[in-house]
């Protein structure tokens, strides 16, 4: 929602997010680094930098795995909404984590050699003719790569500069990331370690990630958006069906997704996609006399598609009327931020 | 369309009284998750080993070259007595072949870091002369006294991290590294299953009693099946692996 | 040069490629194109690692919106179907290596002892 960019928008919620988040990673790392060796009946004990090398490892799957149930946890139950708003810090905070842990490797396990470190991660295992003993480290250079692309990316910035979708679709980057990072540690740790504790966390983290994600595609597949169909205007809806403060949302012929609300009585049509980063606008409801979004609140005159001043944010808007009791909309959209004449609800609904 | 009844949070307004609750287990079970991943993982990290670093150690004796160097000590220490056959690397991830060689069959002294697991013994040499130097005195290699053809079971790993140098210094996260310490000329070692008239390592070269060929580096870390010829040289067993009989175990 | 040292090579020479237009944008593109950035330096740095590493994308978008040839539609078309999609796949690749790792999993070969193929002799003389 910005008018001139700073670094961070802070507000009390976003502290609370972090305090919270930063509370987590520390606690898991303070157990695996300081506590956990004095629980370890070993002879001698882990060498520290491997050992660290494993924690931050450890805690940068962990975070990667929590991070990626937020999204489908969201869809599929909006109170999760919440830990969905100052995601992208969790993100950047684990990419720190996870060049911490590919630091102290590669100041390890590739250090002291002839080779210059960062040759070797590349050339000292070049067998990738199957599964055990396949050169794991190339995944996690992947996803450390994918990481850092999105945590640098995460500034409201580049949303408005590559626009919402070229931004997802960037984004979506993270979805074969995780998987890479899945096929890390199964060649990699899960093939050294013959305590299989992790091998069940990472189990049961990896199997949710997936489960949620097919879960909330398949329902979005199915989801509750009405199909508008037709050429010219197109119907979406009965009068009826759109509580006061609320949207219905359909889906144009098209493809693009119209948000229906009523406010004051008063029917108006706009873009169910928010400027910000696409969220649905449709799924927010009226605060103020302004619609707001579920995700990050940006908010818009639903009237003519503008957040209120001085925000400079504008989404498109449609034209909109009714036969009968039936809501038609023009499926072609009008420009971000033109003015509409709303339409009254009919007196019978009202009644 | 949102459920009209359910609580809306917006992330700049206080979260609304309905979702406190859920927001508060939300915060308490994120922060336990953290806190138990972390205990259970780290405390159920596999033993790395008693392989260590015993302090500095200097002796004398004869430098033979069996692929890497080896020296049969003829005057030891507290810690290292007379008679026990030593392999040598440099500091990092280089061998000591280029400085060893020319001293072939001649009596040395010899300074460095002794890293001792099991039976295993290896100095890490000190740097220039003041890790390894022509010395006086008598010596000879010892006559290497071949033990016949074996198929043993059990992992290849770099001589100097299995031994101490790096805990844990084997297995296949270590992989990368065993293969940049081979590649660097330091000796590798056969971990064998069960021990082998004695001993539960080998040094371990290639079939001609040169240099670890590629297949060794290919089945690094593994646990593998694989037959040679076993010699012992002093108190050390050397295998001399066939690389085309290299079986990976289930 | 070994494949490694190339591919390290060709690292440099994008992030070098990458410092010379994070320069350039930031200190005149990013003034043209966004009203938002004018007068806004604190952020700046900022986004010098995203261009170090997506500069090809930064200089499209940037030609696209100098030359005036943004369609302002497409802002509004987030690309949901996708989802779809990206959850199979990445279901799949974390199926798959997780099926990779558990089955190749191995047991130390306690079990089995040295075996003496033939004595000293037997086998080359």
């Amino acid at each position: 929602m910005s008018v001139k960019y700073v670094p961070v928008q802070w507000n009390r919620n976003k502290w609370i997010y972090d305090a919270v988040m930063l509370a987590g990673v520390a606690l898991f790392l303070w157990i695996f680094v300081e506590l956990a060796p004095g629980l370890l009946s070993h002879e001698r004990p882990i060498n520290a930098p491997i050992h660290n090398g494993r924690a931050f490892g450890a805690c940068a799957f962990v975070m990667l795995t929590v991070i990626l149930c937020i999204g489908p946890l969201a869809r599929l139950d909006q109170r999760f909404l919440p830990l969905l708003y100052n995601r992208r810090h969790f993100g950047v905070m684990t990419v720190f984590v996870a060049i911490t842990h590919a630091s102290f490797i590669i100041d390890w396990y590739f250090n002291f050699s002839p080779t210059n470190k960062y040759v070797a991660v590349l050339s000292a295992n070049t067998d990738f003719g199957q599964a055990l003993g396949f050169p794991f480290e190339i995944f996690g250079v992947f996803a450390l790569i994918v990481l850092m692309i999105l945590s640098a990316t995460s500034h409201d910035f580049w949303m408005k500069f590559l626009t919402p979708p070229v931004w997802k679709r960037l984004h979506y980057l993270i979805y074969p990331a995780y998987a890479a990072v899945v096929a890390h540690v199964a060649l990699g740790v899960l093939l050294d370690a013959q305590n299989v504790t992790f091998l069940w966390i990472v189990l049961i983290g990896s199997l949710a990630v997936a489960t949620l994600h097919l879960l909330a595609a398949f329902s979005e597949t199915r989801g509750s958006d009405t199909r508008a169909e037709g050429t010219d205007w197109v119907r979406i809806c009965d009068a009826h069906d759109i509580t006061e403060g609320f949207a219905k949302i359909a889906r144009l012929p098209g493809g693009d997704r119209v948000a229906v609300f009523r406010q004051d009585g008063l029917l108006s049509a706009i873009s169910n996609a928010c400027a910000h980063q696409n969220g649905p606008l449709g799924e927010g409801k009226v605060i103020d006399c302004l619609v707001t979004c579920p995700w990050h609140g940006f908010q818009y005159d639903v009237r003519n598609g503008r957040s209120p001043a001085p925000f400079t944010e504008k989404i498109p808007t449609y034209d909109i009327r009714l036969h009968g009791s039936s809501v038609m909309v023009n499926p072609v959209a009008n420009p971000p931020g033109t003015p509409v004449d709303p339409v009254p609800v009919p007196q019978e609904v009202l009644a | 369309m949102s459920d009209p009844k359910k609580p809306f949070f917006v992330g700049y307004l206080p979260a609304p009284p309905d979702l406190r609750l859920f927001l508060i287990v939300s915060i308490v079970s994120f922060v336990v998750i953290f806190g138990a991943t972390g205990l259970l993982i780290g405390s159920t990290q596999d033993d790395p080993g008693p392989g260590a670093g015993q302090g500095r150690q200097t002796v004398t004796g004869v430098v033979e070259m069996i692929g890497y160097p080896v020296i049969h000590v003829t005057q030891g220490t507290d810690r290292i007595p007379t008679g026990r056959t030593l392999i040598l690397s440099s500091g990092g991830k280089n061998g000591a072949v280029g400085r060893a060689a020319p001293l072939e069959g001649q009596v040395v002294q010899v300074s460095g870091l002794l890293l001792e697991r099991g039976e295993l013994d290896m100095v890490q040499l000190r740097g220039g002369n003041n890790g390894l130097q022509a010395a006086d005195g008598n010596g000879a290699v010892p006559r290497p006294k071949p033990l016949g053809r074996w198929k043993l079971a059990g992992e290849i790993c770099d001589g100097k991290c299995y031994a101490g140098i790096m805990r844990p210094g084997r297995g296949l996260a270590h992989r990368a590294c065993a293969n940049l310490c081979v590649a660097g000329e330091i000796p590798p070692v056969f971990v064998s299953s069960q021990p082998v008239e004695g001993s539960d390592f080998l040094m371990l070269t290639g079939p001609d009693g040169g240099v670890m060929p590629q297949e060794g580096y290919d089945a690094m870390a593994e646990y593998i099946s694989v037959e040679g010829e076993i010699t012992r040289h002093g108190d050390l067993l050397v295998f001399a692996m066939d690389p085309t009989t290299i079986e990976v175990l289930p | 040069m070994s494949g490694a040292e190339t591919i390290l090579l060709l690292v440099r020479w994008w992030l070098i490629i990458g410092a010379m237009i994070s320069v350039a944008f930031l200190f005149i593109g990013i003034d043209r194109i966004d009203e938002d950035a004018r007068g806004a330096y604190i952020f700046r740095p900022l986004l010098v690692p995203a261009i170090l590493l997506i500069w090809p994308l930064v200089l499209w978008r940037w030609y696209v919106l100098e030359a005036g040839r943004e369609i302002w539609s497409k802002h509004y078309r987030p690309p949901r179907a996708s989802h779809l999609v990206a959850a199979i796949l990445m279901a799949a690749g974390i199926g798959t290596a997780l099926f990779l790792g558990l089955s190749n999993r191995q047991t130390w070969p306690a079990d089995i002892a040295p075996e003496r193929l033939s004595a000293p002799g037997e086998a080359n003389e």
